[in-house]
């Protein structure tokens, strides 16, 4: 018996020269959330569409619970997705949608209308039933596809950038909507997204890939705070990448010793990784070791450009009221505020 | 005001272009069909030759024969070309264009070196059956039917629409008849169409494989009445637009239905 809803074990995707999955390996437990996010070409929406069995794989297993359904074909392995592109059937209403995967499961009309407009009623568009898809906004047409997906109760959800189509608004709206379903119904979700903001705001796991394989998988603020790659530092929110020199397990940042927490191997030239929101920014013309270039204001914070004394461009974030007083070309004093460093190789 | 007197004059030239081609093509239908009316002379007017195609012995056999040999036609040109276009769409995009190319060789080899090829190349079985006609148009037709699918399918995003049936539980069927025939009806209807015009009209193939349809014996009873021969071509292009017309009707009632 296992906890788990989906395991993938060791899948391996070529397309020619190129590896797209490279031995890849997760695990999804019982009603989890799991965001897969990467730069476009990592092999995140390969995994999702073998996953699906909407392509081959060249080696490796998928798992739904303890069987193994690598074989199956993709009409039955009882899995929802939703897509990037809007894939509703334009001839069909949306009613008509909803109901089709129940349809093919050869469930009697009257049950699979009333599970369609118990749907349509979880996503709020149960007034919209008998429109047809081009009558519907981007939004509200994801929104009758994550119903459609859901109607027949699959194992697995799977959604590939479902999102990336829509406005800013829509977007937020739509994120946090297929969150409440998500956590109301328990359905086992992997979510595909190259969009951090959307990863980290509703997975109960993020797992970073790059070039086909799995960096790291952690809950947002393990990932965040304590990432286990270069990569997944530099990938994951805004980092500064400061070059700099350690000894006896100690770097130096803005002048001052830290205790270096290695990511990766040791060596003499390291590159010390600051999150911005770890440096303070104070406004000094005795000590200074930096002059502020812009400030973006982001609401309560402010975003400061600052330029070290040997060129480097530093990223800060600011309460917006105590930079207030910051004038543009003015000399700064930047300072780290942590006891520890992260330290990546060069 | 100017951008609007271009547009006005633009929708008259398209008004007298429509009218010109509107002569163009009915002219020689009414004159055609006053001709078929004549009884004798040029004053007396009578459905007589049309009365005398029904008379004929052979007129409702052949025209059976040859709408039995056209349904077949249209029934394999259906199973055999719109799931062979969806898949080229779906998956086999690299080779469209030169499925594309490839069914433009009914066009280029000549009808005799393809019913020699038939007659050499087919089992017995289908040899002695009328219904070699039925595979010869199949072949003869595919570059209009291919080309009337090709386009039907471009911009509808079918494999994804495919994949999202699929993962809701579709076998390959109901996708080709729930989602793929519905949405390009319009191209079905087309080469439907295509296909039937060229069984109803095709001669040399039937000819040459000894077989009596219509067209062969419209080309027999012709060269004895020359009013009839008229009639029975005023009749079949009626026919053939009264097709068109039904098709487009049906097309026009779905997409009203569907705003």
């Amino acid at each position: 018996m296992t906890s788990n809803a989906l395991k993938i074990s060791g899948l391996t995707r070529r397309f020619g020269s190129t590896v797209a999955l490279d031995d890849f390996n997760l695990e999804v437990g019982i009603g989890e959330l799991v965001a897969l996010l990467g730069p476009s070409g990592c092999g995140k929406t390969t995994a999702l569409r073998i996953i699906a069995g909407l392509e081959k794989e060249d080696a490796g297993r998928v798992y739904l619970g303890d069987v193994d359904i690598t074989m199956r074909p993709a009409n039955k392995r009882n899995m929802g997705m939703v897509f990037q592109s809007y894939s509703l059937f334009p001839n069909l209403t949306v009613e008509e949608n909803v109901a089709f995967g129940l349809q093919m499961r050869k469930v009697n009309k009257s049950q699979r209308v009333n599970r369609a407009h118990e749907l349509l009623e979880l996503v709020g568009l149960n007034s919209q039933s008998k429109r047809f898809p081009h009558q519907l906004s981007g939004g509200q047409q994801q929104r009758v596809a994550l119903a459609r997906a859901l109607a027949y109760e699959p194992e697995v959800l799977l959604l590939d950038e479902p999102l990336s189509a829509l406005d800013a608004q829509v977007r937020a709206n739509l994120r946090e909507e297929i969150r409440r379903l998500q956590l109301a119904l328990g359905t086992t979700t992997l979510f595909v997204t190259h969009d951090q903001e959307e990863a980290m705001s509703i997975s109960d796991r993020v797992g970073v890939m790059n070039h086909g394989k799995l960096e790291q998988i952690a809950d947002p603020n393990t990932l965040y705070n304590q990432p286990a790659t270069a990569f997944v530092a530099g990938f994951v929110g805004v980092m500064n990448r400061i070059p700099t020199k350690s000894q006896n397990g100690y770097v130096n940042i803005f002048g001052k010793d830290y205790e270096a927490q290695f990511i990766g191997s040791v060596s003499e030239d390291v590159i010390a990784l600051v999150r911005p929101e770890k440096i303070s920014v104070h406004a000094s013309t005795v000590n200074s070791n930096a002059k502020l270039l812009m400030k973006s204001f982001l609401g309560s914070s402010t975003q400061l450009t600052c330029q070290l004394s040997d060129g480097l461009v530093i990223h800060a974030l600011s309460d917006s009221q105590e930079c207030n007083n910051l004038e543009l070309g003015s000399l700064i004093t930047l300072q780290y505020n942590s006891k520890k460093a992260l330290v990546g190789s060069v | 005001m100017a951008p609007l007197r271009t547009k006005k004059s633009t929708s008259l030239i398209a008004r007298v272009f429509l009218v010109c081609v509107g002569i163009l093509v009915c002219l020689p239908l009414i004159g055609a069909a006053e001709f078929s009316l004549r009884e004798g002379g040029r004053t007396k007017h009578s459905f007589h030759a049309y009365r005398w195609i029904f008379e004929q012995e052979d007129f409702s056999k052949t025209l059976l024969t040859t709408l039995q040999i056209s349904l077949v036609a249209v029934f394999v040109t259906f199973f055999l070309m719109v799931p062979t276009v969806a898949w080229l769409h779906i998956q086999g995009k690299r080779y469209l264009r030169f499925v594309e190319v490839l069914t433009v060789l009914p066009l280029i080899i000549p009808v005799v070196a393809l019913a020699t090829g038939a007659a050499l190349a087919l089992p017995a079985w289908i040899q002695s059956s009328k219904y070699i006609l039925s595979m010869m148009y199949v072949v003869l037709a595919m570059p209009f039917t291919f080309r009337a699918l090709d386009i039907g399918m471009r911009g509808r995003q079918l494999d994804i629409l495919v994949a999202a049936a699929r993962s809701l539980g579709a076998k390959w069927w109901s996708i080709i008849f729930m989602i793929i025939t519905p949405i390009i009806l319009k191209s079905i209807f087309a080469s439907i169409f295509l296909t039937v015009a060229l069984s109803l009209g095709e001669f040399t193939f039937a000819q040459l494989l000894h077989w009596s349809t219509f067209p062969t014996w419209v080309a027999v009873a012709a060269q004895g009445n020359i009013l009839g021969a008229t009639a029975l071509s005023v009749s079949a292009l009626l026919s053939a637009w009264l097709l068109l017309f039904s098709f487009t009707f049906f097309d026009r009632k779905k997409q009203n239905e569907a705003k």
